[in-house]
């Protein structure tokens, strides 16, 4: 067979890297450094590609398939392109009991966007996930975008909307933010 | 064997094997535990929790470690505080379960309500509705009202295609993770997955194509509701209105049961197959059927079919009734003194080829088995793999070694078998896996589980193999051929690994090899077994991976293959007579002055040059039986109505051999076996009637238990007999002379290879299997292509023979250097064996 044509991987791109991952593992247990080479993809677009998923499994030995399969598991990994920052509250029974949904909802008509969609300058996504492990100090979120990720406890809508105040770039630096 | 321990559930003192699963005690005594992720070829995840029941053990004194009895002096309990999953819990000494209680009931209760918050029920056009386990489950332990409603439920895609062979409904998934565990268990090809989790879990396919696997189908069975099924079956017909016949798979030498399913289609006007199932046979295929035999089923109706006898006459070819054109063949046929040149297909029924043999022996002629490549059959016959062998269940004690052979490729229920060996995955009690050796000039896709690859160069197979039985001979000069086992770490440490075996099995192929190379190479493997005393028991001896399903049953019979060319073994003949055999198609010439008679299926090659064609009814429409490689004799039965004015072959045999006074008429198939049982050699003894013997089968899956094995059925028609081997009737079997094949050498080397799904008249019929046939290829090393200034996709012309043969190529690191690989059957000369050929690039 032939092995897929690939535009840049992630091999040219991060070759020491990769190695430096791969090295943390056995040989006969390299599939181990799945999750460290997904992460290390999703940094290069903010999601992780198909081509990304292909070569991973390649380099590991392992199915197409399986990457997939954990990258659709994490709620931290993705499959598809979002905004900058993606905003992640917590809709879990014990939050939920603590007024998530009230608050997701004010949150995303804030935003003018549905839960899972993203606003229309590219900027922010709003989404629900699984418990996160600060019930007790709902309703709670956490930002994920390049500088990683970050908690927000004991938050109200009007907290949200000087937090995305101060994260939404301008549009004049936003093409050195992307590219950096 | 491992200890046993005994139980109690419910009332029912049950003994089993310790490890056993509480799920699988209780199977045994009848006592049906609801399950769905559970499945006995599975290892227990316990995710659907159906199977909850209350579990307690004996309460020990601290000190002693006496039992602590109560004031009536039975045994102390200490009950669980919570039900556990009946699947994941082994048994334990003294254990008690309870299965009946209301707290049991309730949770089966809650679980079945839990699934069917998200379920569509959309059970009138689900094509598993009548034989689905979340179905009859429901009605056996759900409540008989909803309290939900259906606008809460969620609302996913019905249509998913996870590659054109097997489609997903996401509404109806219930998320068991049987399928997914399947092909990653049992097949080790984890090509489809679980994506996101909770509701919105779901399973995708990343392969291409999609779901690639060979053994796909089985998902379908053993999918608990109607979430995955076949491109083949969808919508086409409800379980209840089918007929059930149980049959035997024509694809290839494994000789898979199973299970046909029928029904009276308005649109076509008659009877046809709407589905094959696997029918249980543990030694053979389990529950399992390969994608080929599942669904390469459609030539048996294809419409072009032959219906009536066919008489050329004056360059015309008219149609006839068998009483004008069977006088006719007599006639020619007493007519020819004796110059009668019989060739019969290797896919012909037993009864089919001892028929045609007796025929042309009663008339003074000779037989040839068509295409007859391969051989060995007279060594199976002495040293074949002992009786009730089962490949799945060998161990620590044995070493499988396989050569010359893509098993995958040719045999693939036996690699599904020998890869469990190897690797004891899935539901197994035996952890300790037998030890693989894999010998090829290129890798397979066995090689993945190999304990030793041996690799070696074409044309070496027979000299490897007489290295390894020389060093086990102790004869320590090695042997003149330069392959010296003593002098090779990898090859010594593989004949010490079979010296240190109880047991061996020696699967051998014929890749690379002609007629006499193959026999050859089953002559070295005999030796071998022979020398380190591997035959004449159950885990030892010679398995063959013949090319066609009853190869063996023709060796059986007494149509071996003759050697040479057809024109050489036609030279002479006034009559030739052939039979499911098509070498016209295959580049053979007949003699031009020579009556041809022919008994086929379709209009090949052959036909169309013959004097009279007799059609001959399909596997489906008649008895019969196959032997298949391990020479187990299986019976099959008619499905579907005769076509037209198609016979039997045998049938047509036998009243030609009456006709011309040689032999009576008899009654029917069974009855010619009862022939074969008196006159072939280790065939006494063997009737349709203990062809249809059974004998218990674990798991027990099939009919109302649908739930707990998948829709499989139960094998109520017989599981067949192996013929005994020499060995095994306790005669000295002596080494035999081998005289290694010489190598043919040029710029390539051109070897056929065989692949599962090629274009042959079998599988071209099913049109389903279309996207996975791939177009004509060759494959080629990377340094080659460099060479040869190739890439992969370019097309080139192959020159063998003489002749410019078109092809795209495939460049990869199999194939050794100076070897091109060759697919058989895609297109192209049929090659006879490994051939001299040369290369060039076709502009585009
Ligand atoms: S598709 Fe069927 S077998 Fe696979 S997880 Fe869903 S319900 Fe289970
Ligand atoms: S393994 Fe062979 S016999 Fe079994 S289903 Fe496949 S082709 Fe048929
Ligand atoms: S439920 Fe929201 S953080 Fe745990
Ligand atoms: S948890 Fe036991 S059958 Fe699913």
């Amino acid at each position: 067979m032939t092995p897929k044509e690939m535009v840049v991987t992630l091999r040219d791109r991060y070759a020491d890297e990769i190695e430096t991952i791969l090295e943390r593992y056995p040989a006969e247990q390299k599939r181990s450094a799945v999750m460290p080479l997904i992460f290390m993809a999703q940094r290069e677009e903010g999601y992780i590609t198909g081509s990304a998923i292909d070569e991973i499994a390649e380099l590991l030995d392992i199915a197409s398939t399986q990457v997939v399969s954990i990258v659709g598991f994490y709620t931290l990994f993705y499959a598809n392109p979002g905004g900058m920052h993606r905003i992640q509250i917590c809709t879990d029974l014990p939050c939920a009991l603590r007024g998530a949904d009230e608050f997701a909802e004010q949150v995303c008509e804030n935003l003018g966007v549905k839960l899972g969609e993203t606003t229309d300058d590219g900027q922010f996504t709003v989404e629900a996930v699984m418990c996160l492990a600060a019930c007790d100090k709902a309703p709670m979120f956490q930002v994920q975008n390049s500088s990683g990720l970050t908690y927000y406890e004991c938050q109200s809508a009007d907290d949200v909307n000087v937090l995305v105040k101060e994260l939404r770039t301008s549009p004049d630096d936003l093409d050195e933010t992307v590219s950096g | 064997m491992a200890d046993q321990v005994t139980l109690k559930i419910d009332g029912d003192v049950v003994s089993v094997p310790a490890g056993t699963l509480i799920v699988d005690a209780a199977k045994s005594v009848s006592n049906d535990i609801p399950v769905f992720c559970y499945h006995p070829k599975l290892d227990p995840v316990g995710m659907c929790r159906m199977c909850l029941v209350e579990v307690g053990t004996p309460l020990r004194d601290r000190e002693s470690g006496e039992p602590e009895l109560d004031e009536h002096g039975d045994q102390k309990i200490n009950w669980m505080p919570k039900l556990q999953t009946a699947c994941t819990v082994p048994v334990s000494a003294g254990m008690r379960v309870r299965t009946a209680t209301q707290q049991v009931t309730r949770a089966r209760k809650d679980v079945v309500e839990f699934l069917l918050t998200s379920h569509p029920l959309d059970c009138p056009v689900c094509d598993k509705g009548g034989e689905c386990p979340l179905q009859n489950l429901t009605m056996s332990h759900g409540s008989g009202e909803s309290r939900y409603l259906f606008d809460e439920k969620i609302q996913l895609q019905k249509r998913v295609p996870l590659g054109e062979l097997i489609f997903l409904d996401r509404e109806r998934c219930i998320q068991c993770a049987r399928c997914t565990r399947f092909q990653d268990e049992l097949v080790g090809e984890p090509v489809i997955g679980f994506d996101k989790r909770g509701r919105a879990l779901q399973i995708v396919t990343f392969s291409e194509p999609g779901f690639d696997s060979h053994f796909s189908g089985n998902t379908t069975d053993i999918c608990p509701v109607g979430a995955l099924t076949t491109a083949d079956f969808r919508f086409g017909a409800r379980p209840w209105e089918m007929q059930h016949t149980p049959s035997i798979c024509p694809h290839c030498t494994v000789g898979c049961n199973t299970h046909l399913n029928t029904r009276r289609s308005g649109m076509v006007g008659g009877t046809v197959i709407k589905r094959v199932m696997p029918r249980q046979n543990e030694k053979v295929n389990e529950i399992w059927l390969c994608d080929k035999g599942r669904f390469g089923h459609h030539f048996a109706g294809s419409s072009d079919r032959l219906t009536v006898p066919l008489v050329r006459k004056d360059g015309r070819t008219i149609e006839q009734s068998w009483e004008h054109v069977l006088p006719l063949v007599a006639a020619k046929l007493a007519a020819a003194d004796g110059e009668v040149a019989g060739i019969a297909g290797e896919r012909l029924s037993n009864e089919d080829l001892f028929c045609f043999q007796t025929l042309v022996e009663g008339l003074g002629g000779r037989t040839m088995q068509w295409p007859g490549r391969m051989g060995g059959g007279d060594l199976v016959q002495q040293v074949g793999v002992g009786a009730g062998t089962d490949l799945a269940q060998l161990g620590a004690e044995t070493v499988i070694l396989v050569v010359a052979s893509d098993l995958a490729e040719e045999a693939p229920l036996w690699w599904f078998k020998v890869r469990q060996a190897a690797t004891k995955a899935g539901a197994t009690l035996n952890k300790h896996p037998a030890s693989l050796v894999v010998a090829n000039a290129r890798d397979t896709k066995l090689d993945r589980y190999a304990n030793h690859i041996v690799r070696y160069s074409y044309g070496d197979e027979v000299q490897t193999v007489q290295a390894l039985t020389h060093a086990i001979s102790g004869d320590g000069a090695g042997i003149e051929t330069g392959i010296d086992a003593q002098h090779n770490p990898l090859l010594s440490e593989v004949a010490r690994a079979i010296e240190a075996a109880e047991n061996m099995i020696i699967i051998y192929g014929s890749e690379g090899l002609d007629f006499s190379g193959s026999g050859a190479l089953a002559q070295a493997c005999a030796n071998l077994l022979i020398a380190s005393g591997h035959v004449g028991g159950v885990g030892n001896g010679l398995l063959p991976v013949w090319p066609s399903n009853n190869t063996q049953g023709a060796w059986d019979m007494g149509v071996r293959p003759a050697g040479m060319s057809v024109s050489e073994f036609t030279s002479g003949a006034k009559v030739v007579l052939l039979a499911g055999a098509d070498p016209v198609g295959d580049g053979e010439s007949l003699p031009e002055d020579a009556f041809v008679v022919i008994s086929e299926l379709f209009k090949t090659d052959t036909a169309s040059r013959a004097d009279v064609v007799l059609p001959a009814q399909a596997f489906v429409e008649r008895e019969g039986s196959y032997t298949s490689g391990d020479r187990r004799v299986q019976r099959f039965y008619p499905a579907l109505p005769a076509l037209g004015d198609a016979m039997p072959d045998w049938n047509i045999f036998v009243r030609l051999t009456a006709l011309l006074g040689l032999g009576t008429v008899p009654a029917g198939a069974g009855a010619v076996m009862r022939q074969i049982a008196a006159d072939v050699p280790r065939y006494d003894g063997i009737s349709y009637e203990r062809l249809a013997d059974v004998e218990e089968q674990w798991p027990h899956v099939g009919g109302r238990d649908s739930y707990y094995g998948g829709t499989a059925f139960e094998n109520s028609a017989g599981l067949g007999l192996q013929t005994p081997t020499l060995a095994e009737m306790g005669h000295q079997v002596q080494p035999g002379n081998v005289e290694p094949p010489s190598v043919e050498s040029g710029e390539f080397l051109v070897v056929p290879i065989t692949l599962l799904y090629d274009r042959g008249s079998m599988l071209l019929r099913s049109k389903i299997m279309h996207q996975r046939l791939p177009e004509p290829y060759i494959e080629l090393n990377v340094v080659d292509a460099e060479r040869a200034g190739v890439g992969a996709g370019d097309r080139v012309a192959l020159r063998v023979n003489g002749h410019d043969w078109e092809m795209a190529t495939r460049v990869s690191t199999s194939p050794p250097e100076g070897v091109i690989l060759f697919p058989r059957s895609l297109a192209g000369p049929l090659l006879p064996r490994t051939m001299v050929a040369s290369l060039r690039k076709l502009e585009s």
